[in-house]
């Protein structure tokens, strides 16, 4: 059966997150310009850390997701030249759940990416880098590197 | 498509009044025609196939866990669902029904009627001494299956009609007060006739208790029901089914752990080495599991998308033996091993396939 099943998981994502989800967090479908819902991308925001140095940013994510899913993960993006040693310089995110052949299971839920990705900012992942800037001054200048998230957060505030 | 038009307001949905236990996994929907995999997860017969690789292992939707037969439906499981949630199961069927129209293959249809002849079969040709309490078991079931029949009828008119809330409504209720109806003797052992503790679920499909399960010391696993294989070792309790039957029935659940646990503390007094089958039941699955057919030999003939219809190894590595009679798209396949056994299992994908049909061998 090729017909997929992709729509039908994602409206009951949707309904799952409207039931319930993590405070401060925000996935949402996108709408087209003629009012119709497109579920095969959704707008996210994930609030940093309370108590890390990611604390009082909300980070903008974009979910893709493909006609494969949930057999393939979406793609994750943040902003392009996100910083962070583990987001490509295009800002998609490099972590081993969203990772067909490493940690991908269809039963992973878009609340589980987002809580997956909130943690992955204040641990990044030294194994995996994605990045030049992010990943050298993590490793080689921590005060530099903390400077610059923190500076990153301000660019992100709440959207009140 | 199944939402053209994706409604932000419309979030109730049938699936409120759903054991958690009982939602598929991949596309969180009730789960329907539900298989076991040998790791224990759950999940509809589609959301299996379709997850799984066709050219190489496949991997449990839930866990990882490596696995290349495609399991057969756990019809204990089906039915079970039907009673519970009859509105709900039905309208999956239509939406699977239509989405298999659709696309020309077709999964395998379930008889109400031939699981209910085994177990009556079941229960005669056993001489046990509890057999007075499972006379009663059965006696139920027999009430209950009828109940079913009529249920099935009731609820075919209410879907055809219900279009208006007051309608929605009603089925509701109809849900509420069938639900409560689920019996024992519907979440039975096929073994020890009891109700199923720590339940495992055969590549065939059917049920046992994981201490019901006894292990050959040198052939395979085979089911003491349809004498069919369990192929790579023993498989995993599914703890979804095991939650759901200490909910639903704490008192007789806690009769069973405190039977089995007894029996243990006896077995292990009296025969001190009976724990080393212990051991080696849980050390099994992992052993076995490095004991995959060689993937990666370049020799070994990978027919890409095909797999067996009796024992359901997806896809089939070396001979493969296609009939030449069958008619449907997916056609109907044998593995070299089933093709020599002479399986005389219906095929996965309801294939009308017969004795009569010829093979033809391709390499």
């Amino acid at each position: 059966m090729s017909g997929g099943i992709a729509r039908g998981r994602l409206a009951e994502e949707r309904k799952a997150w409207r039931k319930n989800h993590p405070h401060g967090f925000v996935a949402k479908p996108e709408t087209c310009t003629d009012g119709s819902v497109n579920l095969m991308v959704w707008q996210c925001i994930i609030p940093g850390k309370p108590g890390t140095d990611w604390d009082g940013g909300f980070f903008p994510l974009t979910l893709h997701f493909s006609e494969d899913y949930p057999s393939k993960p979406p793609k994750c993006k943040f902003p392009q030249g996100f910083f962070h040693p583990n987001v490509y310089p295009s800002g998609t995110v490099c972590l081993s759940i969203l990772n067909e052949d490493s940690g991908w299971r269809p039963a992973i839920t878009v609340k589980q990416i987002l809580v997956g990705i909130q943690d992955l900012l204040d641990q990044p992942n030294p194994a995996d880098p994605a990045q030049t800037d992010g990943y050298q001054l993590f490793i080689q200048e921590p005060t530099e590197y903390r400077r610059r998230v923190r500076q990153q957060a301000k660019q992100y505030p709440p959207l009140v | 498509m199944d939402n053209p038009t994706f409604n932000e307001d419309d979030c109730g949905s049938d699936l409120d009044e759903i054991s958690h236990s009982f939602i598929c996994c991949v596309c969180r929907d009730l789960l329907y025609k539900p298989i076991v995999l040998s790791c224990g997860h759950i999940s509809c017969f589609w959301c299996v196939h379709r997850s799984m690789s066709g050219l190489c292992k496949s991997r449990c939707p839930t866990c990882r866990h490596l696995y290349i037969h495609f399991p057969t439906i756990c019809q204990m499981l089906h039915f079970l669902l039907l009673k519970m949630y009859p509105v709900a199961y039905k309208r999956r069927e239509n939406q699977i029904l239509e989405e298999e129209m659709e696309q020309g293959i077709f999964s395998p249809q379930l008889n109400a009627q031939d699981t209910f002849s085994t177990m009556v079969f079941e229960s005669n040709s056993s001489s046990d001494p509890s057999s007075t309490r499972k006379g009663e078991a059965y006696a139920n079931t027999d009430v209950l299956m009828s109940d079913s029949q009529v249920q099935d009828d009731g609820i075919g008119t209410l879907v055809e009609i219900s279009d208006g809330n007051s309608e929605v409504n009603r089925n509701i209720s109809v849900e509420e007060k069938y639900c409560k109806q689920v019996s024992v003797a519907d979440v039975l052992c096929l073994e020890c006739k009891q109700l199923l503790f720590r339940p495992v679920v055969l590549n065939c499909g059917h049920v046992y208790c994981e201490s019901c399960v006894i292990i050959p010391a040198v052939e395979m696993l085979k089911c003491q029901v349809c004498q069919t294989s369990h192929p790579r070792g023993f498989p995993k309790v599914c703890l979804e089914l095991d939650h759901f039957l200490e909910e639903q029935f704490p008192k007789e659940y806690m009769l069973r752990r405190d039977g089995i646990l007894l029996k243990l503390v006896d077995v292990e007094n009296k025969l001190p080495t009976i724990c080393s089958t212990g051991t080696a039941k849980q050390g099994k699955p992992a052993k076995q599991g490095e004991n995959l057919p060689h993937w990666s030999d370049p020799h070994s003939r990978v027919h890409r998308g095909c797999g067996c219809d009796s024992c359901g190894i997806y896809p089939i590595i070396g001979d493969r033996y296609r009939c030449k009679d069958c008619k449907e798209i997916i056609g109907f396949d044998l593995c070299g091993d089933c093709y020599n056994t002479q399986s005389k299992l219906p095929g996965r994908f309801n294939q009308q396939h017969t004795p009569e049909h010829k093979f033809e061998l391709i390499r």
